[in-house]
């Protein structure tokens, strides 16, 4: 089996194919303080992409409540499960990969959910890890918690789907990364939905082949973030590209977040795919459940979001979410703004660094009413 | 009645075929397939027809797919039963295997059961391609019969009710939209995926020249034919015309020799694609 680098996992490991990087590479960035689970960005998606028959409990996008949330039923915690218990400290990942840990005569470790796995997309919704006992008080982390996870397919650098598909069926675009689903070679197989670790290849039964998410390719090819990212309400979203750690540019948004003040992190990087969705963690969770779902660097990821105020290149970056539909390029400080621009140097959104107070007096004469001051 | 040929011939072209099929060893070769004339005019699909008393029965059997990934050790099916005949237009197989269940429903979790016959498309003694699938320059017809498309075209394509008799959804886009507009949410079925549904027959004609390069024939389909499944013995016709016009068909005329491999899965076990049980080339002679 081929050699590939895997940057999140610091080593080299095993891959079906040999690694080519694509141009660019299609990512985003999640801030899990953020996210309400109002289920916008699965409206937005299901009614964008998957209406259709044969769809009706297929979502390419979807916001489940962890630790006791899942979508399909128990994926990452039966994953794990088959993985076993592996070593995690360390930049360096020292435990197996799924690729390196798949049985023989297969090329990846994986399983294929039940049906009735999909037929529950929001269980454990808002279900907390316990109950407080009389007299407790919060204390940081919680002792007591849950947060939502929203997810769409990762775009991975190293695909599972992509890797377990015996016809190429699966491919992953030179020009921007995103990996879609070649809906006429397909012949239903179903190895992408057991050999991807997050579960977002999906079998069709109307038309017995598989699906999954296509990035909002027709947008992104148009300069659009997509439809999940630019209806979030919370704007706890931002979609663009990402480079290499040993590439990353500063004034990429994307890439000040993740390499250089390295807030956001990968979903499972021991899983070994190089997934490109990135999540900011969320800051009040035990860092011990943290570190096994997001892997190196949580608590001092947390430590500088907290501090995000005081670190203007970072704030420019936050507040770039979803601040515009367009995908920024480039971002840069301009004195009380943070200005976001497109690949050709257009500038696409201009926002307040400090959001400006307006106080309202209480008796609005022109109107002759009373106000309550809500800033 | 039939006369029983010799197939010595094949055992020196088997060999070459196995330097290209790897490790296989020589199972199922030694019976091989004789395919006497019978006299019915129609296409051959009735696998209950009284023709086949006509056919000896070759017992072919089955290997579990191990040498591509992904492997599949523990199939299934052992072996098959196989039948030849030809009416001078067409070639039929009949195939018969145990099966305790029916598999006909595709859902995430179920799989269908499926049966396979494989010819080169030119035959040749001396260079016969791989019986897994051929190889690049050793192009394979591939006629497979699948149960879900036999359960189609018997009782209608079944609708999300069917599969799923408490679904509730309010409104799909080919309810509210012109057809070219509700097209793209169609998927698969929009574009004409042909496995997506049966066209006119539960049998899908193909091609390939290796593993990964399985094509459904896009102009040229030509194979027909019947599944039965029946106290757990599936009987399942596979019929294809001597010669047809497609460049990946088979061109053959009565007396001619060549030969034929199977494949089988069953979707009980789990079986689609790679994992499944496949024999090696068999003789076949077709009657004068």
């Amino acid at each position: 089996m081929p050699t590939v680098h895997n940057w999140q996992i610091g080593r080299e490991m095993e891959y079906p194919y040999e690694g080519a990087r694509p141009k660019k590479q299609f990512a985003m960035v999640m801030d899990l303080n953020k996210c309400i689970a109002c289920q916008t960005c699965t409206v937005a998606c299901k009614t964008t992409w998957t209406p259709g028959r044969g769809q009706e409990y297929m979502f390419w996008n979807n916001v489940e409540t962890k630790p006791y949330g899942y979508y399909p039923l128990g994926w990452d915690v039966n994953i794990l499960n088959k993985l076993g218990v592996q070593p995690m400290e360390g930049k360096v990942y020292k435990g197996k990969t799924l690729f390196e840990a798949a049985p023989a005569g297969e090329r990846v470790l994986g399983y294929l959910p039940d049906d009735l796995d999909y037929a529950h997309p929001n269980i454990g919704e808002d279900d907390c890890t316990g109950l407080m006992g009389q007299g407790a008080y919060l204390t940081m982390p919680h002792m007591q918690w849950m947060y939502y996870l929203p997810r769409i397919c990762n775009h991975c650098t190293y695909p599972a789907c992509l890797g377990s598909c015996p016809r190429q069926s699966i491919y992953k675009r030179p020009e921007d990364g995103i990996v879609l689903l070649d809906q006429y070679r397909c012949r239903g197989y179903r190895e992408c939905v057991k050999g991807c670790p997050y579960k977002k290849t999906y079998f069709n039964p109307m038309t017995r082949v598989s699906e999954k998410c296509i990035g909002c390719y027709p947008a992104v090819e148009n300069g659009r973030q997509t439809q999940c990212t630019i209806t979030c309400i919370g704007k706890i979203r931002l979609q663009g590209f990402i480079t290499t750690p040993d590439r990353a540019r500063e004034d990429n948004p994307l890439d000040y977040l993740i390499h250089v003040a390295k807030i956001a992190k990968p979903l499972y990087p021991q899983f070994g795919l190089e997934p490109n969705v990135y999540y900011v963690p969320p800051a009040h969770v035990p860092p011990a459940f943290l570190a096994q779902m997001f892997g190196h660097g949580v608590p001092e990821a947390i430590a500088t979001y907290r501090k995000a105020a005081q670190d203007k290149k970072l704030l420019g970056a936050l507040l770039l979410f979803g601040a515009t539909p367009d995908i920024i390029h480039h971002y840069k400080l301009e004195g009380r703004y943070t200005v976001g621009y497109d690949d050709k140097g257009v500038e696409l959104v201009r926002v307040p660094l400090r959001e400006p107070i307006q106080v309202r007096v209480e008796y609005d004469d022109r109107h002759q009413v009373h106000r309550t001051n809500i800033t | 009645m039939t006369s029983r040929k010799s197939f010595r011939w094949f055992q020196a072209v088997a060999v070459s075929a196995l330097i290209l099929g790897a490790s296989l060893p020589v199972t199922a070769a030694e019976m091989g397939l004789y395919a006497p004339r019978v006299s019915e005019s129609a296409a051959l699909i009735d696998p209950d027809a009284a023709f086949w008393d006509q056919a000896l029965a070759a017992t072919v059997s089955m290997l579990p797919q191990v040498v591509t990934t992904p492997r599949h050790p523990n199939a299934a099916i052992k072996e098959l039963r196989v039948k030849a005949v030809h009416n001078g237009q067409w070639i039929a197989f009949r195939i018969e295997w145990n099966d305790k269940t029916k598999n006909d429903r595709l859902v995430v979790d179920e799989f269908g059961d499926q049966v396979a016959v494989e010819m080169p498309v030119r035959f040749k003694k001396d260079a016969l391609p791989s019986p897994m699938m051929g190889n690049p320059g050793g192009r394979v017809d591939i006629w497979q019969w699948r149960a879900a498309f036999q359960h189609d075209l018997e009782q209608g394509e079944p609708q999300v009710r069917d599969l799923y008799p408490n679904a509730m959804v309010d409104t799909y886009p080919d309810q509210v939209l012109r057809a070219t507009d509700a097209r793209p949410y169609t998927g698969a079925v929009g574009l004409d995926n042909p496995i997506s549904h049966p066209i006119r027959t539960p049998v899908l004609d193909q091609m390939a020249e290796g593993w990964g390069t399985l094509t459904v024939e896009p102009d040229s389909q030509d194979a027909l034919g019947k599944g039965i499944w029946r106290d757990g013995v599936w009987r399942v016709v596979i019929a294809h015309p001597l010669v047809s016009a497609g460049e990946s068909d088979i061109n053959l005329r009565p007396g001619d020799e060549s030969v034929a491999a199977f494949a089988v899965w069953d979707g009980g076990n789990r079986e689609v694609g790679a994992r499944k049980a496949w024999s090696n080339w068999v003789p076949l002679e077709l009657a004068k």
